[in-house]
């Protein structure tokens, strides 16, 4: 699953562990860019915010670094918090707090939401917009072979989360651009905020690091705790080789399920991915029109020399695992990868807030 | 910081709800957890045995998966089928699950027969390789439980300092033992601050609540104490708050009121020695010692619970309800309840 159950401490409570974040120029309005921060994996019709949680996203500018092989992010910050009270008769207020320390305050699962200046932001309960054959993924790694079936099955199918959406103006409140660099966090509230959790690529913990087996530095370690106690924009030098050595041994493994190389290793065992996954925030290019298909264009652009031509990101409705299978199977020069389950209970809508509305718990069973 | 106890409950029914209609093994044995969990807050013995009930069916869907067998085990041992959870528990492993994860499990059933210096040494191994929140907590609940006192108060301090999460209820379950541990010390002002301190913390934790009623009835603090038991005795499900109720009521010589909390637990308490007689007999025979007043069938429910677990406690329930018939000599009334 995407970033659902990943790790411990995110199984040990759902009301901190981000399932997505996504990040894609508003379809309605080329001047706004919309961040989503999903969390709560099968959630309930009772679910609601922890006011014990801030969820953060932070946004900063980002260019091609000199290399060409990876991304500059810059050191200017921009942080939107949104926080929740205990609910009062059975509503739930929160507030989002704005770059500019502007608070916008808005009542969970109200469709009009709050706004200001900028601003534009939705929270309460959605379907789940992601999907992937998760048995099959696991069955892929335990067999050593491509597991997934023409028609797959999908474990999220009805399922809901609890959602934050923010539309936000972006040369109004965000300085630098337009390529931005966009990383999801759950945090203790209070005067020494901890991090729970961080999410910016999908599939980062559970397919990329999840499996020990293939990894010869730490193979009984269990790592997505201590990677999500990481500062995204900012590995702690202790810890980064434990992430690598995973991630290489992962990468390499998804490599060669076709039976040929893609992917040479360099000459120290380096996947030619790991650097780029590693620096683990999604990049959007707000000055590009909305794109439906877009995930990790960017990267590959980079990667491949050329400039890109989307706005990259991650849109709703992108079928991001078999885009992921691809690119980490054949490097996309071979046939599309296929988990067997092509979307969601409900499409996403192209309007605020985008997610579409709750399954019913019998649409669930 | 911690989640507010009742969004906590809402989000624990929300998981239960959530994976109301998955199939997946891992997602049943999840079920079974939560319900349990919220029986264990709630003081809600339908939800033992509804996490019971799932568990039998999921053993008879999956034979050959250890983690099934882990999950049966945890709800035997919530009603106190002390061997057919162990055995469960050496099935799993013979499934290949690892000993790590079933001496976890091992571990508090030890710990429940008075097997500690087992259960002690499972749980300073699990210490020793990782000095999380949970291998500190649940050395703190066996020192507690034995009364060493300054070492159970070091480990619940050094627990506290290590959790890292922001669900309220692994702190309330901690201070509830820190309660019980001060209880069974007659330290009453140190119990109630404990029981308070998870009450806050979740105001539905039942025996939580429960216990404070104890503790304030104790204290001389009746009224108080009446007005927690009243309304646990009528949502919970658990006897145990109606006799605690009946024993404060007809201490303070509302006999009326007494005796139709002491009708309801009667009844209730009968119904479970019948269906969960290794669970509910030690908390039996103590509601016929007190505001039932049969010692003769407190003493029978006594001995079946000795033979259930060899603890000091199981003994001095012993003791006092054959002291009371005068059947066994009265020395032995000395041990600890």
């Amino acid at each position: 699953m995407s970033d659902h159950i990943s790790g411990p401490r995110a199984i040990a409570d759902p009301v901190t562990d981000i399932t997505d974040v996504y990040a894609f120029p508003s379809p309605e309005s080329p001047r706004h860019l919309v961040l989503i921060l999903n969390v709560f994996p099968y959630a309930g019709p009772s679910a609601l915010f922890s006011d014990a949680v801030t969820y953060r996203l932070r946004v900063r500018s980002a260019s091609i670094a000199p290399d060409k092989r990876a991304f500059a992010v810059g050191a200017e910050e921009f942080t939107f918090d949104c926080t929740f009270d205990v609910p009062a008769q059975g509503l739930q207020q929160g507030r989002c707090t704005m770059p500019n320390g502007e608070a916008v305050p808005f009542r969970v699962n109200d469709e009009n939401g709050g706004k200001a200046e900028g601003l534009h932001v939705f929270a309460g309960q959605r379907s789940d917009p992601f999907f992937l054959d998760g048995p099959m993924a696991g069955k892929t790694i335990a067999t050593r072979q491509l597991a997934f079936k023409p028609v797959g099955s999908d474990r999220l199918y009805g399922k809901n989360v609890l959602g934050i959406v923010l539309r936000i103006e972006w040369a109004t409140l965000l300085k630098g651009g337009p390529m931005f660099a966009v990383v999801g966090e759950t945090l203790t509230s209070g005067k020494r905020p901890t991090r729970l959790e961080r999410v910016g690529r999908p599939e980062i913990k559970n397919i990329s690091l999840g499996a020990k087996i293939f990894d010869q530095v730490n193979r009984d370690l269990e790592i997505r705790d201590m990677y999500n106690n990481e500062d995204a924009f900012r590995l702690s030098e202790d810890y980064v080789g434990a992430y690598r050595a995973r991630l290489n041994a992962n990468l390499a493994f998804y490599d060669g399920l076709d039976g040929k190389t893609d992917w040479p290793l360099d000459a120290h065992g380096n996947h030619p991915l790991t650097e780029l996954l590693l620096a683990d925030h999604l990049i959007v290019d707000a000055s590009k029109p909305f794109d439906e298909m877009s995930y990790f264009e960017i990267e590959r652009a980079v990667l491949e020399g050329r400039t890109h031509a989307t706005c990259g990101g991650r849109w709703l409705n992108e079928d991001v695992v078999d885009s992921i299978l691809t690119l980490y199977v054949n490097a996309g020069k071979g046939p599309r990868i296929r988990d067997g389950v092509d979307g969601p209970i409900t499409w996403s809508s192209k309007t605020f807030p985008y997610m579409a509305p709750p399954n019913q718990p019998q649409a669930a069973s | 910081m911690t989640t507010d106890g009742t969004i906590a409950l809402l989000n624990l029914q929300a998981q239960i709800d959530g994976l109301e209609a998955d199939d997946m093994i891992e997602s049943r044995v999840c079920r079974i957890e939560l319900i349990t969990l919220r029986g264990l807050l709630l003081g809600r013995i339908a939800d033992y045995e509804r996490a019971g009930e799932i568990a039998e069916q999921l053993v008879r869907d999956a034979d050959t998966d250890g983690r099934c067998f882990i999950a049966r085990a945890r709800t035997r041992a919530t009603f106190h089928r002390f061997t057919d959870a162990l055995d469960d528990l050496d099935r799993a492993e013979r499934l290949s699950v690892d000993v790590e994860t079933a001496n976890r499990e091992r571990a508090p059933i030890l710990q429940a027969l008075g097997r500690y210096d087992e259960a002690l040494a499972i749980l300073e191994e699990a210490e020793d390789r990782r000095e999380n929140f949970e291998n500190v907590a649940a050395l703190f609940g066996l020192y507690a439980e034995r009364g060493k006192i300054d070492v159970a108060e070091r480990l619940y301090l050094e627990s506290r300092f290590r959790y890292r999460g922001v669900s309220p209820f692994p702190v309330a379950l901690l201070d509830f033992q820190l309660g019980f541990m001060w209880m069974n010390e007659d330290r009453l002002d140190y119990a109630r601050t404990a029981f308070d301190a998870a009450r806050r913390r979740v105001p539905a934790y039942a025996p939580a609540q429960g216990h404070l009623a104890e503790v304030e009835a104790e204290l001389g603090e009746i009224e108080s104490a009446i007005a927690r038991l009243r309304a646990l005795a009528t949502s919970s499900d658990d006897p145990d708050y109606a006799a605690q109720l009946a024993r404060i009521l007809g201490d303070a010589g509302r006999d009326d009121e007494s005796r139709h909390w002491r009708r309801l637990a009667a009844a209730r308490y009968d119904a479970l020695v019948t269906s969960h007689p290794e669970a509910f007999a030690d908390h039996a025979a103590e509601f016929w010692l007190a505001a039932g007043a049969d010692p003769e069938k407190a003493l029978r429910l006594a001995r079946m619970n000795v033979e259930v677990r060899k603890t000091p406690r199981a003994y001095a329930l012993l003791a006092h309800a054959g002291w009371r018939v005068r059947r066994i000599p009265g020395d032995l009334t000395c041990r600890k309840i």
